[in-house]
């Protein structure tokens, strides 16, 4: 009766191919000052290098080395990723929850709010936004979260109904328990692989989302990031230099999304029964 | 005839008799019931003037106070007026008379002085207690313990007593010559009064009129015999029923947790009560009248702890009507109904999981208007399903714990040792192996009791039970049932059983309510409901009731299973019945068999049937 999530998601094909390119990712982000020498903003030689000992990726337009920026690069994704997962999941489990164990004229108002905020397109909004605001790093987090956490609010309110009609939650019930131990002691506990299915998800389009905003020129200038990277790339085409500019900064970019999706993917077959192999568990 | 007033007695010291207050007329017949050592014989002794310790307070006996009166005056009235038939057979006859000679000196020493008048007497009265009248010249040690007992009652009532007083008369005699002893003693019901002292039940329930119940020394209930084994107000004389073997009951037997004492302040039963309050160990209740009965409790009588009304339905179908049962302390209610009656919404609405459309729940006497955590620490609730009921995420030790956590009761070694006391209450190992297993890891028994142990962990005083035993294989589900009878005897527990079992509620309940489509239609002692149903439908229930033989070749010996085969119960001809259940008329009238036009007009109400209620225009009565 019990899944071995972790287990479920480690020993299947996609889950090892999506968990270790994370891995990659995370180390590259973690290890950049051990991987590089140079700072990302520094100027470290000629511009328009071509890859060699010293720089592994060449130089850009102004002369900075790109590997550097490729692993610092890293960091504001996973940065932006990973707090946009955990800002929208506050959020999804706040209004999810709430919205199934209180019920009435406060869950249909929940509700409609989500399905409002389901239709306002992101991008317009976030190039509005920063027009007003000065756009930073920490902005861009909770501008993504707000458009990401009513999808997720949904999942965890629907799982919340399902839960709050088990049969623990009825006996803890009949022992006095006010709805916030119901919360944290039987239905947070039981909503955990799902939550950590829509943490990947949220995380997976936060990266997405950061670099196509960066793109589009909404970041921190300070900040490195895929996103205008490729940007700037692209204003170069016509020389060599998008071979190890722009194609190495998609190939990250791609193989980030890539191993969430991948994670996503098998912790999903987990999670959902029928999507399950039967001989994937039968010994557990 | 015979009044008693505050008769105090004690031996050496030790009081034996508190405050006896008794009134015995002529033709009554009052039967003094107790376990040994509650002061029975004592209280026979002291109104014969017999007793050795000494004696305060007032005998009445015709005007004249029987402890003041001079012994001369005691001699006279001795054996003439007041005699007594003592408790041992074997001592009450000596041994070198023969027992004709024996009741001729009874006559002769009241002041007949003609001695063949004095042997026709003792003939005619030893023919009337139906001794064998080739038996009156023999020796006591060549009769048999019944003749003996004949010819001590011979010796009673020889001078036409006004009062007879029987220590034990029926005790250490087989059941048949019990009853021939009793059909005599009835003989002489009509010209004496009887005090009848006796831990023997059924001769009082078969001899007495009135009963009393003495406890430590006092009475504690005192009513008129039906009242009193029909309905036991006095937890005490309930436990003394429970704990009587009868063919009457159908309940387990039951003792009473605890030992006498003579040394009790306060209500002689309170360290034995579990229904004691803090008034119980300081003062003695004095007893007062309360309905056709004389009770000395502080709390009244067995307190009711649930009252319950409610009605509730789910959209257009109405799944309570108007439900009402009440559930007394250290009692089983049986709610028993096939599925879909409501027995399981009852439950949860009495737990407040499901919100009734109308309610009034009180709560020993106070209403409950919200559930508040204190509700939850009287009334817990087993769910149907142990394994599903408790939290695949938590082992043994975090499922006991929680209720405790919730009501935030100690520290953490509190909370331990108080999980490890109530698995070892349930049976089951406080070890550290088995507080880490996980609820996947237990047998259907185990989990079950792992429920219960969670259930009791905040010593409630009502547990509700909802077909927590269904689910176990009959063994499993004995030793479980037997755990909780056990538990309400020890701790007075209040449970309310809902089961579609009628063989195990009749193993286990002191009432039965029978629930049908939401509405109570029949409800009272369980034996009597098994024994004489009246609602159609009870009797189709028991019909169908579990039986260890071939259901087609019943015996003649179960008078349910009979009337099922011989076809008494036959709808009327040319009745058209509706294809189902109408919202008007009786919801069981389109399958009843017994069924009239009426049934399909109007629905029957609840209405007492002393000591039930039934709810049938047509009850099947005998």
């Amino acid at each position: 009766m019990h899944v071995n999530y972790w287990r479920e998601v480690h020993t299947s094909g996609p889950g090892r191919i999506g968990l270790g390119l994370l891995l990659l990712v995370a180390i590259a982000a973690v290890l950049a000052p051990l991987l590089t020498s140079y700072q990302p903003a520094a100027y470290t030689g000629a511009p328009f290098m071509a890859p060699s000992a010293q720089h592994w990726l060449g130089t850009n337009d102004v002369g900075q080395d790109i590997w550097t920026r490729l692993l610092y690069g890293a960091r504001t994704s996973l940065a932006v990723g990973g707090g946009v997962a955990l800002l929208s999941l506050c959020l999804s489990v706040m209004v999810g929850c709430s919205s199934a164990l209180l019920g009435g004229l406060y869950d249909r108002l929940m509700m409609r709010l989500v399905d409002a905020l389901i239709v306002i397109p992101p991008v317009i909004v976030a190039i509005l936004a920063a027009a007003y605001l000065r756009p930073n790093t920490v902005l861009l987090i909770v501008l993504l979260s707000l458009f990401l956490w009513p999808g997720g609010a949904r999942v965890v309110r629907a799982q919340t109904l399902s839960l709050k009609e088990r049969m623990p939650v009825y006996a803890a019930r009949t022992f006095g328990a006010g709805q916030l131990h119901l919360l944290f002691n039987h239905i947070i506990p039981d909503l955990g692989p799902i939550l950590i299915a829509l943490m990947i998800q949220d995380a997976r389009r936060a990266v997405f989302m950061e670099a196509g905003l960066s793109f589009l020129g909404i970041c921190d200038p300070t900040v490195v990031s895929w996103g205008k990277m490729m940007q700037h790339a692209l204003k170069f085409v016509y020389l060599d230099v998008w071979r190890w500019w722009l194609l190495p900064t998609g190939f990250a970019l791609s193989l980030t999304v890539m191993g969430f999706t991948f994670t996503g993917f098998a912790l999903e077959t987990a999670l959902n029964p029928r999507l399950r192999k039967e001989a994937g568990h039968a010994d557990n | 005839m015979l009044t008693i007033k505050n008769l105090k007695a004690s031996y050496n010291g030790l009081q034996i008799l508190k405050d006896i207050n008794l009134n015995l007329e002529k033709g009554q017949v009052l039967s003094i019931i107790g376990e040994s050592g509650t002061g029975k014989t004592t209280l026979g002794r002291a109104v014969m003037g017999l007793l050795e310790g000494s004696c305060t307070g007032e005998i009445l006996f015709k005007g004249k106070n029987l402890l003041t009166c001079p012994e001369e005056e005691l001699r006279r009235i001795r054996g003439r007026e007041i005699a007594m038939v003592f408790q041992n057979v074997e001592d009450g006859l000596h041994p070198l008379y023969s027992i004709i000679y024996q009741v001729m000196e009874a006559v002769l020493v009241h002041g007949l002085k003609d001695k063949k008048a004095a042997e026709e007497r003792a003939c005619e009265v030893l023919e009337l207690v139906g001794l064998d009248n080739r038996r009156f010249l023999a020796y006591p040690h060549q009769l048999s313990g019944g003749e003996k007992q004949r010819a001590l009652i011979a010796l009673a009532v020889v001078n036409n007593p006004d009062i007879l007083i029987l220590d034990e008369p029926t005790a250490s005699l087989d059941a048949l010559t019990k009853a021939e002893i009793i059909a005599v003693l009835k003989r002489f019901t009509r010209e004496t009064a009887f005090l009848v002292i006796t831990h023997d039940i059924s001769t009082a329930a078969d001899l007495s009129t009135h009963m009393a119940v003495l406890y430590g020394g006092r009475i504690v209930e005192q009513g008129a015999t039906g009242d009193v084994l029909a309905g036991p107000r006095h937890p005490y004389t309930r436990g003394l029923l429970r704990s009587y073997p009868n063919m009457s009951t159908t309940k387990d037997l039951q003792g009473i947790p605890g030992r006498m004492s003579h040394h009790v302040e306060g209500c002689p039963f309170h360290p034995r009560c579990t229904q004691r309050i803090q008034i119980c160990a300081a003062e003695a209740p004095l007893p007062v009248v309360e309905g056709n009965r004389l009770i000395a409790c502080h709390r009244g009588g067995i307190v009711p702890l649930l009252e319950v009304r409610c009605s509730k339905s789910f959209g257009p179908l109405k799944v309570l009507q108007d439900v009402e049962c009440v559930l007394h302390e250290g009692e089983t209610l049986a709610l028993i109904g096939e599925s879909g009656s409501g027995k399981t919404t009852l439950a949860k609405t009495i737990m407040g999981l499901l919100k009734a459309d109308e309610e009034e729940i009180r709560l020993e006497g106070k209403k409950v208007t919200r559930r508040t955590i204190d509700f939850y620490q009287r009334v817990q609730m087993i769910f149907q399903n142990p394994g599903e009921s408790i939290s695949h995420r938590m082992n043994v030790l975090q499922a006991v714990k929680e209720p405790l956590d919730i009501h935030k009761t100690g520290n953490e070694e509190e909370k331990l040792e108080r999980v490890r006391q109530v698995l070892n209450e349930v049976e089951l190992p406080g070890d550290d192996d088995f507080l880490k297993k996980y609820p996947h890891h237990l047998s259907g028994g185990e989990a079950q009791r792992v429920a219960i142990a969670r259930a009791l962990v905040l010593n409630p005083k009502i547990l509700i039970a909802d077909e927590s035993t269904s689910a176990l294989d009959a063994s499993v589900q004995a030793k479980i049932l037997k755990l909780m009878m056990n538990l309400q005897e020890k701790r007075g527990l209040s449970i309310l059983f809902i089961t579609h079992d009628l063989a195990l509620a009749r193993k286990i309940s002191d009432r039965l309510a029978v629930l049908l489509k939401g509405r109570i239609v029949e409800e009272g002692p369980t034996s009597e409901i098994i024994y004489h149903p009246l609602h159609p439908y009870t009797r189709a229930l028991l019909d169908y009731a579990p039986l260890l033989e071939d259901r087609s070749v019943r015996p003649a010996g179960s008078r349910w299973a009979r009337r099922a085969c011989d076809n008494s119960l036959q709808a009327a001809p040319g009745l058209k019945r509706p294809p189902s259940a109408t919202s008007k008329g009786c919801s069981y009238a389109h399958r009843c068999l017994a069924v009239k036009e009426r049934c399909f007009e109007e629905k029957p109400e609840l209405i007492a049937c002393s000591p039930r209620k039934v709810a049938c225009f047509y009850p099947q009565v005998d």
